[in-house]
Parts: C-alpha cells; sequence; structure tokens
C-alpha cells in the first residue's frame, strides 16, 4: 500500500472532517422541506445550498491540513506525501459527493420539487442539464473548494493567522486588479460576453484549471511548513 | 559503518537568535543516547531538524545516510514523539491503528501490553485524555512502531512515576530484542541515565558534551571529610569544586579513583560518592555557560 493511499485511509479515519460537509446542506434542506411544507418558505434553496456546500467544502479542505499534518508528520509522512494523499482523496470525496448532488438533483427533478416544487439542488446554468454534465461541475467544483481550503490550511499552518489574513488581502488585490483592468481597457462587454456564453464544458475546464492552480499552489507552499 | 544520525556544522537561526551553533555530531546505530540540557538549549530545535520538521539554516543532516527532508524513503523508518504532541480529533485505538499503518515493523502485540500497562481507555478521544495519558499515548506509538531510528522529545510529561518506569523498563526490554537508534530528550537525567550509552549536552545551541555514558560513570567523584585530610588526598588530582564548613571539606575530583586511592580515602576518614550524571550535565552546562564559546565544545569533550 503506498503511502499515499495510507494517508488518505488516514484522513479518512476520523470520518466527522468529510462527513461534516453534508451537515450543513442536509440541514439546510430539511428546513426548506419544512417550509415549503407549511407553505412558509420560498420553493427556491439553491442559493443557500451553493453558499453552504462552497463554505463547507472550504472549512473541510483546510481541516484536513491544520488538524492532520502534525501527527502525519510525527509518522514519518514527508509533506509532499502527505499533501498528495490528502489530494487524492480530496478528488475522490469530490467524485462521491459530486455524484451525491447529481443523484439528488434528478431525484429532485423527477418528483417535481420533492412534490412541493422545491428547487435546492438544482441550480440554474451550473446543475441543471444531462446528469453527467451536472456531476462533472459538481466534480470539478468540490474539487476546486477542496483545494483552495487546503491552501487556506496550509497557508495557515505555515505562517498562522498574519499568513492567513495577507492570503485573503492579496487574493482580494488579485481580484481587484483584475476589474481594474477590464475597466482600463474597456473590456466589461467581453467579459460579460465571455461569461454568458460560456458552455458547460468550459465551464468544468474553468473550474478544473483553477483546482489544478489551487493544487499547485499548495504544493509549492507546503514544503516549507513546520509543525 | 554509517551512522544513524549524522549532523555536521548545523545553524539554526530564528531572527536573530541561535537556536543551534555549529552543532557536528555522528550517532552510531543501535544505541541509546540521552540529549540533555537546560531549558531552551536547543534540544527540541535539533531533534525537529533531524526528524525533518525544521530546516537548518545552515549545516547538513543525514539519517540512515540520506536527508531526511523530504525523503519519504528516510522519513518511514523514523518516528517522533514529542512532548505536548498535536493530535487529530481521534479515539485512541485510532490513533493507534493509524499509526501501524505507517510502520512495516509496527507490533500489535507490544502495543496491546502498552495500552493495558498504561490503562489507556480505547474508546475515549485523545484530546479528551490528562496530560500524562496524552504522553502514554506518544509512548504506546514510539515503541510499538520499532522504527529503526525513533526520537522522543522529553515523552513523559505529566506521567507519574509507576508510568516513567514502565516506560524505562520497556524500552530497555523491546530495544534488547530489536535495537534501533534512539535518541531521548530529558530533564529528568538521574531517572533516565541507566539508559544511556551515550550523552549528549546541549548548551545555547552548542554541543558541550558528546561521551559515552560508560567514561562518565566514575569520572568524578565528590570526596567529603575533615578538611586536612581532603587537602592531603586531593593534592595533585584535577578538583572541580570544593566547599569547607568549619574543619570538613567537601570537593569534587575530575578524576577515576582506583582500588589504592580507595583504600587511602578510607584510612584517611574520607567518604567517596561519585558524581551522578546530572551533577555531571549541570556541571558541563555551568562550565559551558561560563566559557568562551569557542573553547567549550574541545574543553567539555575532552573532560
Amino acid at each position: 500500500m503506498s503511502t499515499w493511499i495510507r494517508v488518505a485511509r488516514y484522513q479518512l479515519t476520523g470520518r466527522a472532517t468529510y462527513a461534516g460537509l453534508w451537515v450543513g446542506p442536509a440541514l439546510i434542506f430539511l428546513l426548506n422541506l419544512a417550509l415549503a411544507v407549511t407553505g412558509v418558505g420560498a420553493r427556491q434553496g439553491a442559493g443557500s445550498f451553493l453558499i453552504i456546500i462552497s463554505f463547507n467544502s472550504l472549512v473541510t479542505g483546510a481541516l484536513s491540513i491544520t488538524r492532520q499534518l502534525p501527527f502525519a508528520l510525527a509518522l514519518g509522512v514527508s509533506r509532499r506525501s502527505f499533501y498528495a494523499g490528502t489530494a487524492l482523496l480530496a478528488g475522490a470525496i469530490a467524485a462521491v459527493y459530486g455524484l451525491g448532488v447529481t443523484v439528488l438533483e434528478l431525484i429532485e427533478r423527477a418528483t417535481g420539487g420533492w412534490g412541493l416544487n422545491l428547487h435546492y439542488f438544482r441550480v440554474p446554468h451550473l446543475l441543471a442539464g444531462p446528469w453527467f454534465l451536472s456531476w462533472l461541475t459538481s466534480f470539478a467544483g468540490l474539487a476546486l473548494l477542496l483545494a483552495w481550503g487546503m491552501w487556506f490550511g496550509i497557508i495557515y499552518r505555515r505562517w498562522n493567522l498574519r499568513g492567513l489574513l495577507a492570503f485573503i488581502a492579496a487574493q482580494a488585490l488579485a481580484l481587484l486588479a483584475v476589474v481594474v483592468i477590464i475597466r482600463w481597457v474597456h473590456g466589461w462587454h467581453g467579459a460579460g460576453h465571455f461569461f454568458t456564453t460560456l458552455t458547460t464544458g468550459g465551464l468544468i475546464g474553468l473550474l478544473a484549471a483553477l483546482a489544478v492552480a489551487m493544487l499547485a499552489g499548495g504544493y509549492a507552499t507546503i514544503r516549507r511548513v513546520t509543525v | 559503518m554509517t551512522p544513524a544520525i549524522s549532523v555536521a556544522g548545523v545553524t539554526r537561526r530564528y531572527r536573530g537568535q541561535l537556536a543551534l551553533d555549529q552543532v557536528t555530531l555522528d550517532l552510531e546505530p543501535g544505541s541509546i543516547t540521552g540529549l540533555l540540557g537546560r531549558n531552551g538549549a536547543g534540544k527540541t530545535t535539533f531533534l525537529r531538524i533531524v526528524a525533518g520538521h525544521e530546516f537548518a539554516s545552515a549545516g547538513t543532516v543525514a539519517v540512515l545516510g540520506a536527508s531526511p527532508a523530504g525523503n519519504q524513503a528516510v522519513l518511514r523508518r523514523m518516528i517522533f514523539i514529542r512532548e505536548g504532541q498535536a493530535y487529530p480529533d481521534f479515539r485512541v485505538r485510532q490513533v493507534v491503528r493509524a499509526a501501524s499503518w505507517f510502520y512495516p515493523n509496527w507490533s500489535h502485540e507490544l502495543a496491546g501490553a502498552l495500552l493495558d500497562e498504561f490503562g489507556l481507555p480505547l474508546d475515549r478521544k485523545v484530546g479528551n485524555l490528562s496530560r500524562g495519558m496524552r504522553s502514554a499515548v506518544g509512548i504506546v506509538i514510539g515503541l510499538a512502531a520499532r522504527a529503526e531510528v525513533t526520537l522522543f522529545d522529553e515523552p513523559y510529561a505529566g506521567l507519574d512515576a509507576v508510568s516513567r518506569q514502565l516506560f524505562y523498563d520497556r524500552l530497555l526490554a523491546d530495544y534488547a530484542g530489536h535495537p534501533r537508534t534512539v535518541l531521548l530528550s530529558t530533564h529528568l537525567i538521574d531517572e533516565a541515565a541507566g539508559l544511556f550509552e551515550r550523552v549528549v549536552v546541549l548548551h545555547r545551541g552548542r554541543v558541550v558534551l558528546n561521551t559515552a555514558a560508560d567514561d562518565l560513570r566514575g569520572a568524578a567523584t565528590s570526596v567529603s571529610g575533615p578538611a586536612i585530610a581532603v587537602a592531603e588526598f586531593t593534592a595533585g588530582r584535577p578538583v572541580w569544586d570544593s566547599r569547607r564548613i568549619a574543619s570538613q571539606e567537601s570537593a569534587v575530583v575530575a578524576a577515576a579513583l582506583d582500588e589504592t586511592d580507595r583504600a587511602r580515602a578510607a584510612a584517611l576518614h574520607l567518604h567517596l560518592e561519585p558524581l551522578t550524571l546530572q551533577q555531571l550535565v549541570v556541571r558541563a552546562a555551568g562550565t559551558a555557560a561560563a566559557s568562551p564559546p569557542e573553547q567549550t565544545t574541545a574543553q567539555r569533550t575532552s573532560a
């Protein structure tokens, strides 16, 4: 058994970290369901689903590093092996959970919104096409968020809270720079055109490319982490 | 023979503070070495660098013939159990099981016996255990792993005397059957003295003593009795320290005594008592503190 697989198994030992990813979305879904049954709530829960699953994925990715890394290093696991095993598991989790989201979306569609016209898992323009595209989109999106969270966790382990805040500020500045450049070259029309004409396949590619970039960033950062 | 641990000119600086200063050290495979020194001497930094958890500012480190930093082939043959080890949110049973996956020589039998002997509750979260019990978890893992290079940094913080003795006994018993290189950092010097085959003392980031433990035993003796007799006995011998109260005097002779010396001491009604390892370490660190840094290593190594 390779060290990567051992690390993935080690990560799954606690289970709570990865199982916790579903707790928030499940609770909000039940709440939406209850509100829909009583006729009090709105019938569109996709926004809350996206927000909570994104937040949970980020936190799960970060915890997979901050909680597990020190003891793994004590057990003679190299940083690279730890990162590779954790990334491997994140990919598998994204694939399986993405499939779960797809199945729930299909059930939701087939039952007319759980018999209550409630749309929680069906996200317009993102998770609304053929099942395999929904799956690939969920997979790429979850993988991106988990990898991003892992990078946050590594930054925190290496430079503590100060580094984490600097990392967040750097990302905000990068986003601001993109906005300024688009404005400078009067490129709003082109940017709008890009996003409105982006196909599902293009979106999956974009998410996957960003996930790879996050993984590369995390890999470069973890090499000098000390515990 | 390739040293199990070979460190050459290792220096570690933290923002202007020197934690390790040109440390050079070779440890042969199959030995138990005590890494001793005062708080802040650099023991933990040294162990962290050897384990690949920390990076040296200068110098080279080789474990089992290769650099440990990022080297999975070397790291899988090592284990590093430290005081206040951070554990994941696992139960005792899960922590021990997870550790067993990473070590080819892992002994389930030894782990089970140690878990019983330390009375560790298998289904309790490690984070909810007392400090001493968390230390015991580290000891179980550190011993059952049977890693070729085993590093312990104050592994028994919070452990009671009975449990500490259990650790010493089990370490020695398992080491006899499965020799490995053990480097143990501790402040409980006299308690652990019987384990050590070699002693390394760090002081302010420098090696001030590096010698076989057998060479230290009997290397210095406290001589006490009537001041006139003590003066007669110590004449011509190297004396580290002497204290006089009224007509009684106590002096430390820094030389091995033979049977003739002992017979003469008895005739002079003098009381002889070998210095303990702890007293020798205190002496080594104290002398190093009072000496110019460039002289300490050579002086103490030859002491």
